[in-house]
């Protein structure tokens, strides 16, 4: 069996779509969001490169290494915004980051 | 630059005393209105020679473009003729003697700043009426000198009935200034024009021709007319539209004096000798004008005969005189209305004053069967009011004589049946107006004293700045028509009018009047006599006589103190039913459904769709994640289904 | 042989400047510590100045560079200098707060500084990649300055919130970059312009890749349904901060919004412009009504934000030029009404403790008549009200949908502001009817009283000199259709 673009495509929805509905069905622990959002990221990157080595366009995998590294300065600041929060409240879990509403 | 001067100085004052009247003082406010309009007044009467009675032409001063749409050109500007001249006599000359008077009748009262200032507000919107070049013009000075009516009527604010009749005689004029705006808007429809000169030239185009309203062919210049004449019926208080006028005397008297006897009230028969080029040519709206002219001067006349009030009586007979006015123009003697406009001014003017002079005396008393006996105390004032009195019951060489025995004379003279009835109407007038003056004179002046005796004893005459006015009316009431009848509606009255006012066709009714045979001179004057003689008989005489007639006629007496029961059947078919009407919309429409739905239902329903906003945002992430989502959805499903 | 030559660096001169000299700040903040706050922080506002008379003096040709990345035009010309006046306002705001409430740490400066690089990197990007970039180099600096009072839990919690949803909309973001990419072989605006000018109809892949990319910049500029962020981070976050979100990445997201709608999306206006239909009318109610309850004025004023964006997004929605004028002006005129308000929620501090509720301002006439004065002057204005600046700012974007036919937007939206100037004149109501609670603690610091100024004189006198406003934003929108 031939692997085409559309393979790709669909595993990278998959991906996004898993990382999407970690978000928002995690009631737990920010950690799983945090690893969603990686998820998501990758999707993009399969996604991209995919579409790089179809289109023999190198400028998908340009934007793959810049999201890459986008993504590791995201992590690192949602971590430390995470230690900081997990010091005021004593919890990460998502149900109870609900100070404020309305 | 004089007219400006004369129209614009009442203004100024008004305006500086209104505004500034507090920080100027009450004796600054005083002095600089009555300075302001005697100023005017003295101005009035060199235009009066000049115009009137010298040589001088007409003159139109042109002031400001007020409205230019279209068609509808509209500019202020001041015209004077004879007409207005007099017009400005009359106003400016009785302002000033009334500002003057007032100085001395609203002594006691804390507001007098504000009193001068209504009044040369006043001064001013008549001016303008007067001078107007155009109707709506007119219509402004209209609307002024209604607005300054109701202010002053209701001057003393803190009494209820003084705010009832203001809001009376508001709402009562509103009818008839309905029907003039409508007249103004037709006019405007049919001619093109909003200015005299306009109009006057295409009406005899207009005359005769037809127009179709709800199915029905009216002539046009009849119908214009006749709107214009309702407007005239409200401000000059003719029958139907007359109720605000007695309820009017709540006002200060020298308001009543100026306003609801001298001037505003003649405005309609003003308008409508300004406007004869016009209802010339709509003989029957002439012939309504004259019927409702003998029935108003017959109506007032016969409720007047038993009113106690001595201001009301005097007020009914102001609104009697109107219908002579009437009568007159309605038949085409429009110089004898405007003559009689001019002396009535003065006597009633006087008779108000005086009436006033009287109420000062016994401390705010105004019924007259607590009066009695004055003539030993204030002699002066009374010499002064039998003056006016005769001169209104057309006792011959008094002022109102020339011009009253004319008017029936004018009546006698005519042809049809409209004149015939106005004749009756204007004959027994004369014997009432003669039996209820003179009875207002015996009550107050003669026979015992019946107020307290402690009010009798402060009764005193007027002060000089109330007397000096009084004098210079008593002159004018005495003397004013002896030495102007000829130029109003003498030998000189061709080379007096000139243009300003128009009668069609060979007849001249005043003309007519002149050769009326000699020995109907004498039946006027006899009635007036009789009316006299049978009023002395009955207040002096034999004063248990009346109430034993009362006694006897209960119903008629009845119906005449009770104002024929004009009040109380507008009551019954406009005010309850408008009262209803208005209740239930207020409370069913307004309240329930537009209330309902609207404001508050909105309001309620905003409330509520801001609360579920406010729900919606829970502070959990997943929800605010899922909304993202949802959002992502709907718009991915708009586009694969729209695009 | 590969030649190779250098970019030409001048065209993105501001933004290296402002990158440098937030490095060499950071290097002098490290070195002095925190006592060294205020010198980085006037230093920072020193820089922005320098950076915008770069700007200012900059062609106002198109010039591009970076391999096409990169873009300079009189477009992003309005749009930065918006966004540096707004950043330096931010920092010259914040300077009393930050020592007082004690977070006074020099990283404050530097991370508006280098938000306000992301930003401009935003407004110029001709690329996919530089648009992202640009909006990760903001979004960074700004989850950091929402969690920036790190001993505050409500701060965290914004920062929190903020960083896990931006993250979301990144990757929506990116995801329809990708499918983009994919699906047209470019990332570069120019070529997608070209591309899109043929065939007005976008397959499949393609549309779900400009759904998602504008879900992403939506966001940014907290349009409803990814909105939800909006009031609890502008309520969590410290008063200044608020302030700087309200301001200059609103300005910045918005800019980047219209330039990707207008420029190379404009091919498709048709299909995208009843999305932004959607989005606008739904802000705009939303902003209008969820603001109605609120009691604090900080999370009153994010639902006012989320209007704000709604009525510009009326403009956008034109999807002409005119209508890219009407939302530079109302841009320009919002973040100026913005600053001044939260300059003014920036006095209100009882006994040295800040508050935040409506109902702190009572009586507030009587006890600052001028503070009072001047807060009803920004409520006005935000509200609608003739004469004042933001009338005109919402004349204009109506006007243009109107003209564009979009007569059921444009009557929505004047029902919305109604419905909205019901929250603003309510804080008018409460400043001159109520009775006086605690007085604000005097003097005002200087900084706010200049801020409150200039900005309360541009709303009241706009209508006087409205010339230079709009001829700026007309150059500016005539720059994006060459």
């Amino acid at each position: 069996m031939e692997i085409g673009i559309g393979h790709y495509l669909t595993v990278g929805a998959i991906l996004f779509t898993l990382g999407i509905f970690g978000i928002f069905l995690n009631r737990k622990n920010v950690i799983i969001i945090l690893m969603s959002v990686e998820l998501m990221l990758l999707a993009v990157n399969i996604n991209l490169v995919g579409f790089s080595a179809f289109l023999n366009d190198l400028v998908g995998q340009v934007f793959a290494m810049f999201i890459l590294t986008v993504a590791a300065a995201e992590a690192a600041i949602g971590l430390a915004i995470l230690v900081v929060y997990f010091r005021n409240r004593g919890t990460i879990a998502v149900e109870d980051i609900n100070l404020m509403k309305g | 630059m004089i007219y400006v001067l004369i129209v614009f100085l009442p203004a100024l004052a008004a305006v500086l005393v209104g505004l500034l009247g507090r920080r100027l003082g009450d004796r600054a406010s005083q002095l600089l209105t009555c300075l302001a309009v005697t100023a005017s007044a003295l101005l009035s009467l060199v235009v009066f020679f000049d115009i009137a009675l010298g040589s001088g032409e007409p003159q139109r001063v042109q002031l400001l473009t007020w409205i230019l749409s279209e068609e509808l050109r509209v500019q202020w500007a001041l015209y004077v003729d004879t007409l207005t001249a007099v017009m400005l006599v009359v106003v400016n000359v009785v302002s000033a003697l009334v500002h003057w008077y007032s100085i001395g009748y609203m002594d006691h009262d804390p507001h007098k700043p504000r009193f001068m200032a209504y009044l040369s507000l006043f001064t001013f919107a008549m001016l303008m009426l007067v001078t107007a070049d155009n109707l709506v013009q007119m219509f402004f000075g209209w609307e002024g000198v209604g607005l300054a009516s109701y202010l002053l009527i209701g001057f003393w604010y803190e009494k209820p009935s003084a705010n009832a009749a203001a809001i009376k005689a508001f709402v009562v004029n509103r009818v008839g200034d309905f029907g003039f705006a409508l007249g103004i808007f037709g006019i405007f429809f049919v001619f093109g024009a909003v200015d005299f000169a306009s109009i006057f030239q295409t009406a005899p185009n207009v005359a005769g021709k037809t127009w179709t309203f709800l199915g029905m062919q009216l002539d046009i210049l009849t119908t214009l007319t006749m709107l214009l004449f309702v407007g005239a019926m409200g401000k000059s208080a003719q029958l139907f539209l007359h109720t605000w006028l007695p309820d009017a005397m709540e006002g200060p008297t020298p308001v009543s004096a100026l306003i609801h006897a001298a001037t505003m009230v003649t405005a309609g028969v003003f308008m409508v000798c300004r406007l004869s080029p016009v209802f010339e040519y709509a003989p029957d709206t002439l012939a309504v004008v004259t019927i409702i002219g003998a029935s108003t001067a017959f109506f007032a006349a016969t409720v007047g005969l038993v009113q106690n009030d001595i201001k009301r009586i005097v007020a009914y007979s102001t609104c009697s005189q109107l219908g002579y006015m009437f009568m007159a123009v309605g038949l085409s003697a429009y110089s004898a209305a405007m003559f009689h406009l001019f002396t009535h001014a003065f006597f009633k003017a006087l008779l108000f004053l005086g009436s006033g002079a009287v109420i000062h005396a016994l401390h705010d008393e105004q019924d007259i069967r607590r009066m009695g006996g004055l003539w030993s105390i204030m002699p002066l004032t009374g010499i002064m009011m039998w003056a006016g009195t005769l001169s209104l019951a057309g006792i011959p060489f008094f002022s109102g004589y020339y011009s009253k025995d004319l008017i029936v004379e004018v009546a006698f003279a005519g042809h049809g049946l409209v004149a015939q009835y106005a004749f009756w109407m204007a004959l027994i007038g004369v014997f009432l107006t003669a039996f209820y003056s003179s009875r207002l004179m015996w009550m107050t002046f003669h026979g015992p004293a019946r107020a307290e005796k402690s009010v009798m004893a402060h009764a005193h005459e007027p002060p000089l700045v109330m007397g000096i006015p009084l004098m210079i009316l008593t002159l004018g009431a005495i003397a004013v028509g002896f030495f102007t009848h000829d130029y109003f509606t003498g030998h000189e009255m061709q080379e007096f009018w000139r243009e300003s006012l128009l009668v069609l066709g060979d007849h001249d009714p005043i003309e007519a009047a002149h050769h009326a045979p000699l020995w109907f001179k004498f039946v006027p004057l006899g009635l007036a006599g009789a009316g006299i003689a049978l009023s002395w008989y009955m207040y002096i005489r034999n004063p248990a006589l009346p109430r034993r007639i009362a006694e006897t006629n209960w119903p008629l007496y009845q119906f005449l103190l009770n104002k024929w029961y004009f009040d109380e059947l507008y009551d019954l078919v406009f005010v309850r039913p408008a009262r209803w009407l208005g209740r239930t919309l207020w409370k069913g429409g307004d309240g329930r459904i537009i209330d309902g739905f609207g404001p508050d239902g909105l309001a309620a329903m905003v409330g509520n769709l801001a609360r579920r906003a406010g729900q919606a945002q829970t502070g959990y992430l997943y929800h605010y994640a899922f909304a993202m989502l949802i959002g992502i959805a709907l718009i991915v499903t708009w586009f694969l289904v729209a695009g | 042989m590969i030649e190779s030559r250098l970019p030409d660096f001048m065209t993105a001169l501001p933004e290296i400047w402002l990158a440098g000299a937030a490095m060499l700040l950071l290097l002098i903040g490290v070195f002095r510590g925190n006592g060294g706050t205020r010198m980085v922080s006037w230093l920072a506002v020193v820089a922005i100045a320098v950076a915008f008379v770069m700007v200012a003096v900059s062609p106002a040709e198109r010039e591009v560079t970076f391999a096409g990345m990169f873009v300079s035009d009189s477009f992003a010309k309005f749009a930065k200098e918006l966004v540096l006046i707004g950043s330096a306002a931010t920092i010259i705001m914040s300077l009393g707060y930050i020592r007082r409430e004690g977070m006074e740490r020099f990283e404050f400066p530097i991370l508006i500084l280098t938000a306000t690089v992301g930003m401009m990197l935003m407004v110029s990007a001709n690329d996919l990649i530089a648009l992202y970039l640009g909006l990760e180099l903001q979004s960074l600096s700004l989850y950091v300055l929402a969690a920036f009072k790190r001993d505050s839990l409500r701060s965290t919690e914004a920062g929190l919130k903020y960083f896990v949803l931006g993250a979301l909309s990144s990757g929506m973001l990116l995801y329809g970059c990708s499918l983009i990419y994919g699906f047209t072989g470019t990332t570069n605006f120019d070529s997608l312009t070209t591309l899109f000018q043929g065939d007005a109809q976008a397959g499949i892949g393609l549309v779900f890749g400009i759904v998602f990319l504008i879900a992403g910049l939506a966001f940014k500029i907290s349009a409803v349904p990814f909105h939800m962020w909006t009031p609890d981070v502008y309520e969590g976050a410290t008063t200044p901060i608020t302030a700087f979100f309200a301001a200059a990445p609103k300005v910045a997201a918005m800019s980047l919004f219209v330039r990707v709608l207008i420029s190379p999306l404009v091919g498709v206006a048709a299909q995208w412009q009843q999305v932004i239909v959607a989005i606008a009318i739904a802000s705009m109610l939303l902003g209008a009504f969820a603001a109605i309850r609120q009691t604090n004025i900080k999370r009153l004023m994010a639902y006012s934000s989320i209007g704000h964006m709604g009525f510009a997004l009326v403009g956008l929605a034109a999807g002409t030029t005119d209508g890219a004028q009407s939302v530079m002006t109302y841009l320009a005129i919002y973040m100026v009404m913005n600053l001044g308000t939260f300059a003014a929620i920036l006095a209100m501090k009882v006994k040295g403790e800040m508050v935040e509720n409506v109902s702190d301002l009572s009586g507030l006439a009587r006890t600052q008549p001028m503070l009072a004065f001047v807060l009803a002057v920004f409520m006005f204005s935000l509200a609608g009200i003739p004469p004042l600046a933001g009338f005109f700012a919402k004349f204009y974007v109506f006007k243009a949908a109107i003209d564009a036919g979009l007569f059921t937007l444009a009557i929505v939206g004047v029902l919305a502001s109604v419905v909205g100037a019901f929250y603003y004149i309510r804080i008018i109501k409460v400043m001159y009817f109520d009775e006086p609670g605690d007085a604000f603690d005097l003097p005002v610091a200087g900084e706010l009283r200049l801020v409150m100024t200039v900005t309360g004189l541009f709303t009241l006198l706009f209508v006087v000199f409205p010339t230079p406003i709009l001829a700026w934003a007309q150059g500016a929108a005539a720059a994006l259709i060459p």
